[in-house]
């Protein structure tokens, strides 16, 4: 049995808001396949992978705590751990598109255009063998960590933590290599004709900041809404303040990474990335993407104050968010519409949806377990953490 | 006048924190604290002040940033124009790897230099050690007679209550600085 009282309910109001989200987000989903079907689809793309990343983030962080070897983070070791619900939900949204709208993607039309290792890479049944492989593996490691850390609430045994240092050892290679190949097959292959070797890097340093961004949003938020209020203090928000900092300055330098050497060395096939997303209203938003994915959190999270006061760091989080969708639009959205700019209703709306399902399923786990890990042999240190 | 002082030794963090706090709540006047590492939370206890030491490395860095743009600005654009693949001579991203570096080196060198200012640790000085075990094993407190209340029993007392494993008796003019 368990020791604590687990059952955790959310308010109906905040179960009606989740499913007026999901509702928006439907809406706008089926109005968009009326009105710009492209659009749609692509949206419907972007939100998936936007899913996948959050579920990868979660499994993420708790593989990099146990591979190592820390502990300050296993007092709300239980959100991570239920942020892993949004993969499955992402991966079918993903798998939808690929079956039913591959024309998303311009090579499966084009058989022959590509040549090379090209040809050979960007096939349709080779595409999708490779989809199902990286969902397998992130969703194997993942339920395996999750499933490791709850059966410790029961047994207490010391068995589980030795079995996820190992599996999350293999996790961070398996990781590294099947989200580059993921982000290069699903987004980069949006324009075949472009390449960026350092493509795969930008996705993760961008998915790990917004990972780290919800981690922190909801922490807060269930601190204040009692689950985790006995276990999560200033210090760990500190810290979570700086792994923040952290990745989104490092998200930075991968961004400047690939934009300097295709400004400097100047090719066609290369710069044609950027300058279909810097004409007009795009041009604006690219800078936009820069200044709320670090211009501003950089700044503002220099001070340790701030990260320890609670409304500046969600407020940062929150600007970080929104900066990751803005980022995925950027990258998604412009070779779909060639460039033309358009209220983005239905992506605005859609993503709406993806927050509430990710809400839903987020709180569909959180529920089925203590919210703390209770027979952590790491807890202790976590609750008694200081910087 | 030469004040007399009591120095604690402890043999453990916690029990040095715990002679730290019941200190404080006395209002005895605490000189110095002396561990072998980094002992976290020590600072608050201590009700320490904020060091001053990030404000410096902030401004080192925005100094060394500022003056590497300036020259590369200089060099590139103004003394010695340089056409480098038809781009314009002041050419902002190709200055910001060279930029980010001196600025990280300004900021590094400059929070470590002024660290050694301010701690007068120069070449050549001679480690004044009050126990040579503060070094290896041992955390120590040093505590001074304020008034003519200071009852040395009882900060004695107060010291081995607190799990002090030696408490030594001496005067201040052989305290190092």
């Amino acid at each position: 049995m368990n020791h604590f009282d687990v059952t955790y309910h959310p308010s109906p109001t905040l179960t009606r808001s989740l499913l007026v989200l999901i509702g928006a987000g439907v809406l706008a989903w089926a109005l968009g396949l009326v009105f710009a079907p492209e659009r749609a689809w692509a949206s419907l793309m972007l939100v998936s992978f936007w899913l996948v990343s959050m579920g990868l983030a979660g499994s993420l962080f708790v593989g990099l705590q146990y591979a190592c070897g820390a502990g300050w983070a296993v007092a709300f070791r239980r959100v991570p751990e239920a942020m892993v619900a949004a993969l499955p939900v992402g991966a079918a949204g993903l798998i939808l598109v690929f079956l039913i709208h591959p024309d998303l993607y311009p090579w499966m039309a084009q058989h022959g255009e590509s040549t090379g290792f090209q040809a050979l890479w960007l096939q349709r049944s080779f595409f999708l063998l490779r989809a199902i492989v990286y969902f397998a593996l992130w969703l194997g490691f993942s339920a395996y960590l999750v499933r490791n850390s709850r059966r410790q609430d029961e047994d207490g045994s010391l068995s589980h933590t030795r079995r996820n240092i190992g599996a999350s050892l293999a996790y961070m290679f398996v990781f590294a290599l099947t989200y580059w190949l993921a982000s290069v097959d699903w987004i980069m292959s949006l324009e075949p004709e472009w390449t960026s070797t350092i493509f795969g890097i930008y996705n993760f340093s961008g998915m790990f900041v917004a990972g780290l961004a919800a981690i922190i949003l909801l922490v807060l938020w269930l601190k204040r809404s009692a689950p985790l209020c006995d276990f999560v203090n200033d210090e760990h928000l500190h810290d979570l303040g700086k792994l923040l900092f952290a990745f989104s300055t490092f998200w930075m330098y991968i961004f400047f990474s690939q934009y300097m050497l295709i400004w400097y060395a100047n090719m066609t096939e290369e710069s044609v990335y950027y300058i279909l997303r810097q004409q007009g209203v795009l041009g604006v938003l690219f800078i936009v993407n820069v200044v709320l994915n670090w211009g501003v959190p950089f700044l503002i999270l220099l001070s340790s104050a701030a990260k320890r006061t609670p409304a500046v760091l969600a407020s940062m989080a929150v600007l970080i968010l929104i900066g990751r969708w803005l980022d995925l639009y950027l990258m998604i959205l412009p070779p779909v519409t060639h460039g033309r700019a358009a209220f983005p209703w239905i992506e605005t709306g859609m993503m709406l949806g993806a927050m509430g399902l990710f809400g839903v399923a987020f709180l569909a786990w959180f529920r089925r377990a203590p919210q703390t890990p209770v027979r952590d042999p790491m807890l202790a240190q976590s609750l008694g953490y200081h910087n | 006048m030469s004040q007399f002082q009591l120095l604690g030794v402890f043999g453990d963090e916690s029990n040095l924190v715990g002679a730290i706090k019941a200190a404080r709540e006395r209002r005895l006047r605490i000189v110095e604290v002396y561990a072998p590492y980094a002992v976290h939370g020590l600072d608050r206890v201590l009700g320490l002040k904020r060091s001053r030491l990030s404000l410096v490395c902030l401004i080192a860095g925005a100094l060394g940033a500022a003056l590497k743009l300036w020259f590369e600005i200089w060099t590139a654009a103004i003394d010695w124009p340089v056409d480098v693949g038809g781009k314009p001579w002041n050419s902002l991203p190709a200055f910001v790897p060279i930029t980010f570096e001196v600025m990280v080196l300004f900021a590094g060198l400059g929070t470590v230099g002024a660290f050694l200012l301010i701690s007068r640790l120069r070449p050549g000085k001679q480690p004044k050690l009050i126990d040579p075990r503060i070094t290896n094993d041992r955390f120590a407190l040093l505590i001074e007679e304020t008034d003519a209340a200071f009852d040395v029993g009882r900060v004695r007392a107060l010291l081995e209550r607190h799990g002090a494993v030696e408490v030594i008796e001496r005067l201040a003019e052989e305290v190092p600085a």
